[in-house]
């Protein structure tokens, strides 16, 4: 079978030869447990910012209720783990699905907003949200929240999975730029309604990304909450969370591939550092941060390396050589 | 010869303003209908609803015999009603070729053909520059180029020519014609400028006040007192 023609074999055997060597780590050169740990937060949260980036960046909805999607994910899925003695994988796909499609139930009316009206939108949903979860105890377990089934060897198992994961929103963040899906969508963050004058159907486009977008947020949230065993509300639901999607999003290069992956990494690590020590530091320190990447580089961490290469003479191809 | 384009009765409204107001009009095949007016007169509002970005407030259209009256302005592409807008809205963020390529694949049509409306209009060799690096002239054949791209029955050109100086109006021009000529593209121009209108249209409708004073060929309209009045006043018009 012939790969399709914006396919490229090179990012994608360094992308896999990634994955391959990070999935060697545990049993080969036996990194901690602590480690291990942080890395599978790591390709969580790397996951979860790609997905925000599909409708934030491929489309430029930039979204501040993602949480919403997060959190609604992990709770249906610890629910049915915990109520139904579903297997994990299972509750994870099932959490997933029901994210998206409440993803699209409010969705599909505010996707006609676009820009700050379309972020003031998800807001309000983002906080619904919360507050609805908080208050539907018998769903959710209330503030107190729940706990989740342990077993043994969870945890390694996490790590290989969260790879997987990662992985699978490195792919589809890929196909999603390069094939010609993503110059429809670029198309739409340009000029909505031009691009319908050439036969481009937005709503449907929207749609269909928000929803992708949703499931994979809910099955990170799935994800998150049986790393954690427990899920409650005000964490993985609160607007801090959602907040934290588009900081990765914009420090790393909204619209970009990789950027967000970028973002991810780098927000775990600063969060990682300041969260013991400064609980209320960090937040402020990402609030300067936004500023100096709005202010100075428009593409983040991306923007800054692609210039520094630059410098050295490298030439990037045009993204369709047709 | 067949009718392209057809429509009866279009109007719009605005609150108290009727922008548009009970409309007839009919393109022929592979025949370019020119459309002119002072300003205010509704063509662009007219273009809007040929176009499905307005829906109309009553009236109805036709592509052939296919009904396209508000369907929504993706579908009238697809079926083959494509327009240009008056100012220019390329996708910044795509390159020349994406532009083009993007609403040929739209369309459901061969990715190809964005490449052949790009030679056409003269601008494959910049095909890997953004719109922002084209003149105004350069993004005016842009415009037509995507439109061309969705290889559409019917063009719907919105001043195309305007506001570009005269070595590139008459570029522009010779381009509308061979997309009638070559390409058998039936075309509706709105235009201010009026030589490029007057040698290129085989029928025009003149339009003030949202309502269709005058229809004929171009040496027709020209003597016709009531266009005459409606661009430079009744006591011109004797």
């Amino acid at each position: 079978m012939k790969p399709p023609r914006w396919f490229r074999w090179r990012p994608a055997a360094i992308v896999l030869g990634l994955a391959v060597a990070l999935a060697l780590l545990p049993p080969v050169a036996r990194i901690s447990v602590y480690t291990q740990n942080q890395l599978t937060l790591t390709f969580v949260t790397i996951a979860a910012a790609l997905a925000w980036n599909w409708l934030g960046g491929y489309l430029g909805q930039v979204s501040f209720g993602h949480a919403a999607l997060f959190g609604l994910g992990g709770f249906v899925a610890a629910r049915l783990q915990i109520s139904a003695h579903l297997p994990m994988i299972l509750a994870w796909t099932a959490g997933g699905l029901v994210a998206g499609l409440y993803a699209l139930a409010w969705g599909h009316p505010t996707l006609r907003l676009r820009g700050p009206y379309f972020s003031i939108a998800t807001i309000g949903v983002g906080e619904a949200t919360r507050l609805v979860c908080t208050y539907w105890d018998w769903f959710t377990g209330g503030s107190s929240g729940m706990s989740l089934p342990v077993t043994a060897g969870l945890k390694l198992q996490l790590y290989w999975y969260g790879i997987a994961i990662a992985l699978v929103g490195v792919a589809t963040s890929y196909w999603l730029r390069r094939s010609p899906l993503g110059m429809a969508l670029l198309a739409i963050k340009s000029d909505v309604d031009a691009a319908g004058d050439v036969g481009i159907s937005s709503v449907r486009l929207q749609d269909g990304v928000l929803f992708l977008s949703g499931l994979a947020m809910g099955i990170c949230g799935a994800f998150n909450a049986s790393y954690y065993s427990f899920i409650e509300p005000v964490e993985t639901l609160g607007f801090e969370k959602s907040i934290s999607f588009v900081f990765m999003g914009v420090i790393g290069g909204v619209g970009t591939i990789l950027g967000p992956a970028l973002g991810a990494v780098v927000f775990v690590l600063v969060r990682q550092y300041f969260i013991a020590s400064y609980p209320q530091l960090y937040l402020g320190l990402f609030g300067v941060l936004l500023v100096l990447v709005i202010l100075f580089e428009p593409l983040g961490l991306t923007g800054l390396s692609l210039r520094v290469a630059r410098r050295f003479g490298y030439r990037e191809r045009p993204d369709l050589s047709t | 010869m067949s009718v392209a384009l057809r429509a009866e009765g279009l109007s719009k409204r605005f609150g108290g303003l009727k922008a548009v107001d009970g409309v007839k009009l009919q393109l022929r095949e592979g025949e370019i209908l020119g459309l002119i007016g002072p300003n205010g007169a509704g063509k662009s509002t007219l273009f809007s609803m040929l176009a499905g970005s307005l829906p109309p407030t009553s009236g109805r259209f036709f592509l052939g015999e296919r009904e396209l009256t508000g369907l929504p302005a993706f579908r009238i592409a697809r079926a083959g009603v494509v327009r240009t807008h008056q100012i220019v809205r390329p996708f910044a963020m795509l390159t020349l070729i994406e532009n083009v390529t993007v609403a040929a694949v739209s369309c459901g049509r061969d990715p190809d053909l964005g490449r052949k409306a790009l030679e056409f209009a003269g601008l494959f060799d910049r095909r890997r520059e953004f719109p922002q690096r084209l003149t105004l002239a350069g993004r005016k054949r842009l415009e037509m180029a995507r439109a061309l791209a969705t290889a559409p029955k019917v063009l719907l050109l919105d001043e195309v020519v305007a506001g570009v100086n005269p070595a590139e109006a008459q570029e522009m021009t010779r381009l509308i014609r061979r997309a009638r000529d070559e390409l058998g593209i039936s075309i509706v121009m709105t235009e201010h400028v009026m030589p490029a209108v007057m040698s290129l249209a085989n029928h025009l409708l003149v339009l003030d006040a949202g309502k269709l004073i005058a229809e004929g060929s171009p040496e027709q309209i020209v003597r016709d007192p009531s266009v005459i009045a409606a661009y430079l006043g009744k006591a011109h018009a004797t």
